[in-house]
């Protein structure tokens, strides 16, 4: 596999895992010191915000506590199209630029017996990620997941 | 012996007085809905963004106030000031953006001006009609531009850059007079250097803006959130008094936090906002459905816009100090969206709650009695401060919260 394909190879199965909510085999794909963050810009305080942001060990002490929280529990889906592989002159290190919508199927969030089963666009945004790339597979360094959605109504306790 | 209930048990009075819960159709009725607009919301001061959405001369915001478009603007003398967002010519709506500024020109207007884009009319940021297209040709001198400014409405800037706007010409107070002295707990903390908003983000919720003033009002509901559980929930915490004041505003008392109890969270003591013990956790709730609540070392404002019976939006705000250097301003950032932000661990489970309160409050559902019974001795599980809001609303709207349909009467302990 060649290293921009090891990128791709990670974002996508990146998807998957948090998709299924595999929160550790997610977190595998990340190097130690990776960085996570959720960001926007906002047109009404004309600012960048950071809506969530924390380390890999914080991501999974975070994910690991849910248990103990009231949540929504309607599932996520990520549809991710890589759009840009950036490789270093290095050979170790890349960039990658992806576009993500993420569905929202209903569970428990309103009334299940009306509302379950209905998917609707829950975000729309980028992934701006970072690579680590070593013996053919490309670690997650950095991921920004910048979102263009900024009327998150419930939110949600998922990273996206 | 405990037992479930058929219909007359159901909607008989619970066992309390009539101040102690209310009827549900409150929150879902669209005639008591569009009466709060006129009776409430047109009527009060709304705090509707922060001093520093608009920091230059020319800067503009937009916002709601009862279903009402209305712009804030800076003139160059540095005063904000409120209009309805509305052209005198057509009614079109003047601005459409959140924010932004009026130096640069628009593809209808001039620089510095506010533009109606349908027929080039525009105005200055002190709201004065200064340009009319054709005017000799259509109006001849039937028409002047000294007749058709804009409509201004009551603006004031206060508590820590606040703005805040009236649609009421005849308010008879100013917003410190309104605050009643609600805010007096954290004007020093708020007042002392100028603040600035690094947090925004909105909600549209199905539920009535009331719920979630509720759930802002009382906390008996922590045991919703384990975070407050696990960080509170000791005699300092059980003893927080809940404080009403005129105008149905309440205050939440302090604690100490202990942030150390909660996996990956750290105590707030650095960077505590002025003149706030470390950690300590102060909540004012105004009246008619406002909410300032700093935690440590950031500030959080929800701002109500109730769009129906069913639908609120809710804008959430984070404030830290205008001076921070980069490194305190993450922290505060941290802090607030940890918990606040709409990937954080409280603010999306008191927003699940009140759409699931929402969603079982139809308009014709049958009656629901929403308790609002608890007294220990004004402390944090009280719900007085429910109580206290209750009144005041009975008062405006000439209804009984227990049921609408009856005029208002002075509760015996009001």
């Amino acid at each position: 596999m060649s290293s921009a394909d090891a990128v791709r190879d990670s974002i996508y199965r990146s998807c998957m895992y948090k998709d299924d909510m595999e929160w550790e085999k997610w977190l595998n794909l990340c190097d130690e010191d990776f960085q996570y963050s959720i960001t926007a810009y906002s047109p009404e305080i004309r600012n960048d915000m950071i809506y969530l942001s924390g380390g890999r060990d914080e991501m999974l002490g975070m994910m690991k506590m849910l248990p103990k929280h009231n949540s929504d529990h309607s599932p996520l889906k990520r549809h991710c199209s890589v759009y840009t592989v950036d490789l270093e002159d290095d050979g170790a290190t890349a960039t990658a630029v992806s576009s993500v919508v993420v569905y929202q199927t209903q569970l428990d969030g309103i009334n299940c017996h009306v509302d379950a089963g209905s998917s609707n666009v829950f975000l729309v945004g980028r992934y701006f990620d970072k690579f680590r790339i070593a013996d053919g597979v490309a670690k997650f360094v950095e991921r920004e997941v910048k979102l263009d959605t900024r009327k998150l109504d419930k939110g949600t306790h998922y990273p996206i | 012996m405990a037992r479930s209930r058929n219909h007359e048990q159901w909607t008989s009075p619970p066992p309390f007085t009539s101040s102690e819960y209310v009827d549900s159709r409150i929150y879902s009725d669209q005639e008591i809905f569009e009466e709060e607009l006129e009776k409430i919301f047109k009527k009060s001061w709304i705090p509707v963004c922060h001093e520093s959405e608009l920091p230059e001369p020319y800067d503009f915001r937009t916002v709601t106030i009862a279903k009402e478009p209305v712009i804030l603007t800076r003139a160059k003398d540095g005063k904000i000031r409120a209009f309805l967002n509305v052209c005198p010519h057509r009614g079109n709506m003047l601005e459409r953006s959140p924010s932004g500024s009026f130096l640069d020109g628009s593809p209808s207007g001039n620089p510095r001006h506010i533009t109606c884009m349908f027929h080039a009319w525009q105005f200055d940021m002190k709201g004065r009609c200064i340009y009319i297209s054709r005017q000799e040709e259509g109006y001849q001198d039937r028409l002047k531009k000294q007749q058709m400014g804009l409509r201004e409405l009551k603006c004031e800037v206060y508590f820590g850059g606040f703005v805040w706007v009236s649609l009421n010409d005849q308010i008879d107070m100013t917003v410190e007079e309104w605050s009643a002295g609600s805010l007096a707990v954290l004007k020093p903390s708020l007042d002392e250097e100028p603040l600035e908003v690094f947090h925004y983000h909105k909600a549209i919720i199905p539920c009535n803006y009331k719920l979630w003033h509720d759930t802002n009002c009382e906390f008996y509901h922590d045991y919703l959130h384990y975070h407050n559980r696990i960080t509170g929930f000791n005699d300092a915490y059980f003893a927080r008094k809940n404080t009403g004041f005129d105008n149905g505003h309440i205050n939440v008392g302090s604690f100490e936090v202990q942030y150390d109890n909660y996996e990956g969270s750290h105590s707030r003591e650095e960077i505590s906002f002025p003149h706030l013990p470390p950690n300590h956790w102060y909540m004012i709730d105004m009246f008619p459905g406002v909410n300032f609540n700093l935690r440590g070392s950031s500030l959080r404002c929800d701002i109500m816009t109730p769009l129906g019976p069913d639908k609120v939006m809710i804008e959430f705000r984070g404030l830290g100090l205008k001076s921070d250097d980069a490194v305190t301003r993450r922290a505060r950032i941290d802090h607030h969206n940890s918990i606040w932000g709409p990937f954080g661990r409280n603010l999306h489970e008191d927003l699940l709650a009140v759409t699931g309160q929402g969603a079982a409050m139809n308009p014709r559902a049958e009656k629901r009695q929403i308790l609002h019974g608890r007294h220990e001795n004004e402390t944090i599980h009280d719900e007085n401060g429910m109580r206290h809001f209750y009144e005041e609303w009975g008062r405006w709207m000439d209804r009984m919260p227990s049921n609408p349909d009856k005029p208002f009467a002075e509760s015996a302990g009001a």
